[in-house]
């Protein structure tokens, strides 16, 4: 109810602390709110006023998002931003009937001031960034009545669509699974075109290689480009125009997920031969097999080329077991932090389907994505046209993903390196923008000129979910 | 009131609005209320956006609006510091110093110019005499320099388009020029702005823009228009083409949205699609839009050949559908 007098510091002080909660929240949720936001914010607000929520919305989204994909995670945020503005400032005010917290049209037509005043203060803003939220204030305390969605794909998204039940075969999915010996029969199913291994080397091609290009970063002088350029100035070289070495060689760490579900959902013996063509092609290439544990395999390409199966027989390499994705990075940190850099691009193969400890998985791949020149996720789930990133490891690992792909035969590593070479890994590509005709499941008139992975991905999909 | 934005003291957001209705540019809210905020704030307006959304039209209809001069600086892989804020007239320099009318002293001149020397450097011990060959006179003038120079009642529109282009080492020499509104010419001094210009900075988000140039900039992404905004866009731009047909060419646009296709297809190619059915109907012909003409100029709206292989029978019939759906909206 209202008081005598309006309390216009604590109003102030309301608002204040409601935003820095505000650009708190924001970060948390995983916006990236810049360290200035708030003191913008509030200027922001002194502008529009505090009475008219899509302005007040505006205000803040210019000020506080930095990026199109932040603001789904504002727009849920908002609301309870609202809420608690608006009854802070109810309980707080006792301003006169009808009249409104911090309208500024009405105040300048009125002659009053009222928390924009407050707000305009020169010393407002550095309160802003630096006032804290009470001790026992609860941060997930919405004063009731609201529900905000949380921003994690793998909470929010519906499972997803069951697959009739015609599909007789399903993967076996494992946490905790024994390994097997690797079988020296592990090959045939589709035949490895050379070709389409290469362009996917190329597309993701770190190191420099022999041909030179011109390049503002360049270390070297294009004294040829100089002597033309020269032409126009009276033959003085202003500039010193630079060159360096075309990125056409290939680093890459290889993480290759062994369990059961994955071992169902490709073609085995294609897996192989992949690994084995990019051991051999590669500048750098390092193999890392997991599943509940990681260990490297690439002396074992290294040392028979053509015949990998036998080879990691021959080694004694198992696979097969179950899947901790986030402690077998924790591992590769730990026993080869050198094999990822930032002139490596990181390459895992997995279905993402994990049941490890959700956090180690985030700051697994959050290192890696903060070593790498790129991670590219190659998915077998993901040939399937239905497919959806929605199981709790894939969505988990999504964020910090460059790229992620169908991998089931050929076809899928041409438009990895169709899509990678023409917008690089960090521009609009993955497996939702690869156009080609995939059948659904169950259409046996193939899909696209893809392989067997397609119907054993969909499959697979069904029954982990 | 910030540093620079007292030429905007008054501005209200219904004058903002009536400055886009005057421009016919369909604003929504979100976006009035960032313009809104730039002016008043005098911060730079980092747009973003896909391709053909009205990102640059709107540096161009806040200059034609407010009356002021728009300074447009395009972005490219390669873009250089020089070519965006003042190159030397090298050719000019070497013919006054030949000629012993300049000579290569450090310059600077009047004006907003600090940290210069004077202009006239008395005869020197070579014999060389005259004004610095480091002065305006021997300066071309590029965008930035413009935008910061510029005299008149109100300060221009400076139009950084498609920054997403540029070199982190470009975003990073902008830093300077949008912190501080000055600029620092090595020989001949810092230039600093006498009025903060009207900054819009667009990107088509190719790449990641560092955080340093984001925490300088209000933001505002401009989402493809609901199927009413567009088609006001179209009967304002296009009015010589039919209402109906309009509502068929918005409701298509809106159903290939919905498609994952490579390049989605933006307002500006709305517009193209809009004027190639105008001029392929000179007839003033408003019967509904066929699969066979939505075809024959698909090629206006769809630019990626991958995208155009997708439109095939099937998609055909729904983009008829939804062409059927529109007109009925209309018409209703």
């Amino acid at each position: 109810m209202p008081t005598d007098t309006p309390d216009f510091g604590a109003a102030r002080d309301h608002v204040l602390r409601e935003v820095v909660r505000f650009a708190r929240k924001l970060r948390l949720a995983g916006a990236t709110v810049p360290a200035n936001a708030g003191l913008s914010a509030t200027e922001a607000l002194v502008e529009v006023g505090l009475s008219d929520r899509a302005r007040v919305r505006g205000a803040l989204h210019a000020t506080l998002v930095t990026s199109a994909r932040d603001s789904e995670t504002f727009d849920e945020l908002f609301p309870e931003f609202w809420y608690r503005l608006r009854t802070g400032l109810e309980a707080t005010a006792s301003v006169a009937d009808g009249e409104q917290w911090g309208d500024r049209g009405a105040d300048e037509r009125d002659g009053n001031t009222d928390v924009d005043g407050a707000l305009s203060d020169p010393s407002a803003g550095d309160s802003a960034d630096s006032t804290e939220l009470r001790d026992g204030e609860s941060e997930d305390d919405p004063e009731g009545e609201l529900e905000v969605r949380s921003r994690r794909i793998a909470d929010t998204a519906a499972p997803p669509e069951d697959i009739d039940g015609d599909d007789e075969r399903s993967s076996t999915f494992s946490a905790v699974g024994e390994s097997t010996a690797i079988d020296e029969e592990t090959t045939g199913g589709d035949r490895l075109d050379e070709n389409a291994v290469r362009r996917f080397e190329g597309a993701l091609a770190t190191l420099a290689g022999r041909r030179w290009s011109r390049s503002r970063e360049g270390v070297a002088v294009d004294v040829r480009g100089a002597l033309r350029e020269s032409l126009a100035t009276g033959g003085v070289a202003v500039t010193l125009p630079a060159r360096e070495r075309e990125r056409s060689a290939f680093s890459a760490c290889v993480l290759v997920d062994v369990s059961q579900s994955v071992l169902d959902a490709v073609d085995r013996g294609f897996l192989l031969s992949v690994l084995d063509a990019l051991v051999a092609d590669g500048r750098s290439v390092r193999v890392f097999f997991f599943d509940t544990d990681i260990r490297e395999v690439t002396d074992v390409f290294a040392r028979q080329r053509g015949d990998p199966a036998a080879a990691l027989e021959r080694s004694e390499v198992t696979w097969g077991g179950g899947t901790q994705i986030g402690a077998s990075l924790a591992t590769l940190r730990q026993r080869w932090p050198h094999a990822v850099d930032r002139q490596t691009a990181t390459v895992v193969i997995s279905d993402g389907l994990d049941v490890g400890e959700l956090d180690d998985l985030e700051s697994g791949m959050a290192w890696l994505a903060r070593r790498s020149g790129a991670v590219v996720w190659l998915n077998p789930l993901a040939a399937s046209p239905r497919y959806e990133p929605t199981c709790r490891g894939m969505a988990a690992a999504l964020p910090y993903v460059d790229a992620l792909f169908a991998f089931g035969g050929n076809d899928d590593l041409r438009d990895v390196a169709r899509q990678i070479g023409r917008y690089g890994p960090g521009g609009p590509v993955g497996y939702e923008h690869d156009f080609r005709d995939r059948s659904p499941v169950g259409d046996e008139s193939g899909a696209g000129g893809n392989d067997t992975g397609n119907d054993r991905a969909g499959r697979t999909e069904a029954t982990q979910s | 009131m910030s540093e620079g934005a007292e030429a905007f003291a008054d501005l209200t957001e219904a004058d903002l609005r009536a400055v886009f209705e005057g421009a016919d540019y369909v604003a929504d809210e979100e976006l009035v209320t960032a313009v809104y905020l730039s002016l008043k704030l005098g911060k730079p307006l980092l747009v973003e956006g896909e391709p053909g959304s009205g990102k640059t039209e709107l540096g161009k209809v806040l200059a034609e609006g407010f009356e002021t001069d728009l300074v447009r600086l395009q972005c490219y892989e390669g873009l250089a510091a020089e070519h965006t804020l003042y190159e030397w007239n090298y050719t000019k320099q070497m013919l006054a110093v030949q000629s012993g009318e300049g000579n290569v002293e450090g310059g600077g001149s009047g004006g907003n110019v600090e940290g210069g020397e004077s202009d006239v450097v008395e005869s020197q011990g070579d014999g060389s005499s005259g004004e610095s060959v480091f002065s305006e006179e021997y300066i071309f003038e590029r965008p930035l320099l413009q935008a910061l120079t510029h005299e008149g009642p109100t300060p221009p529109v400076l139009l950084i388009d498609e920054v997403d282009r540029a070199d982190e080492e470009f975003e990073a020499f902008l830093l300077e020029v949008l912190s501080d509104f000055q600029a620092s010419i090595p020989e001949y001094g810092t230039v600093s702005a006498d009025q903060r210009p009207v900054v819009v900075i667009t990107s088509n988000r190719t790449r990641g823009l560092s955080d340093a140039l984001k925490r300088r900039c209000l933001y505002c992404y401009v989402e493809p228009p609901e199927f009413e905004a567009e088609l006001e866009i179209v009967r304002r731009k296009v009015p010589e083409l039919d209402a109906t047909v309009a509502a068929e060419v918005c409701g298509i646009v809106q159903e290939l949205r919905e498609e994952a296709f490579l390049k989605q297809p933006g307002v500006a190619e709305t517009l193209d699609w809009a004027r190639a059915v105008a001029t392929l109907r000179s007839n003033g012909d408003d019967s509904d839009l066929t699969a066979e003409e939505i075809q024959r100029s698909v090629g206006t709206l769809v630019k990626e050949a991958e995208d155009v292989q997708r439109i095939d029978a099937q998609l055909l019939e729904r983009l008829e559908a939804a062409a059927r759906d529109a007109r009925e909206a209309v018409e209703s």
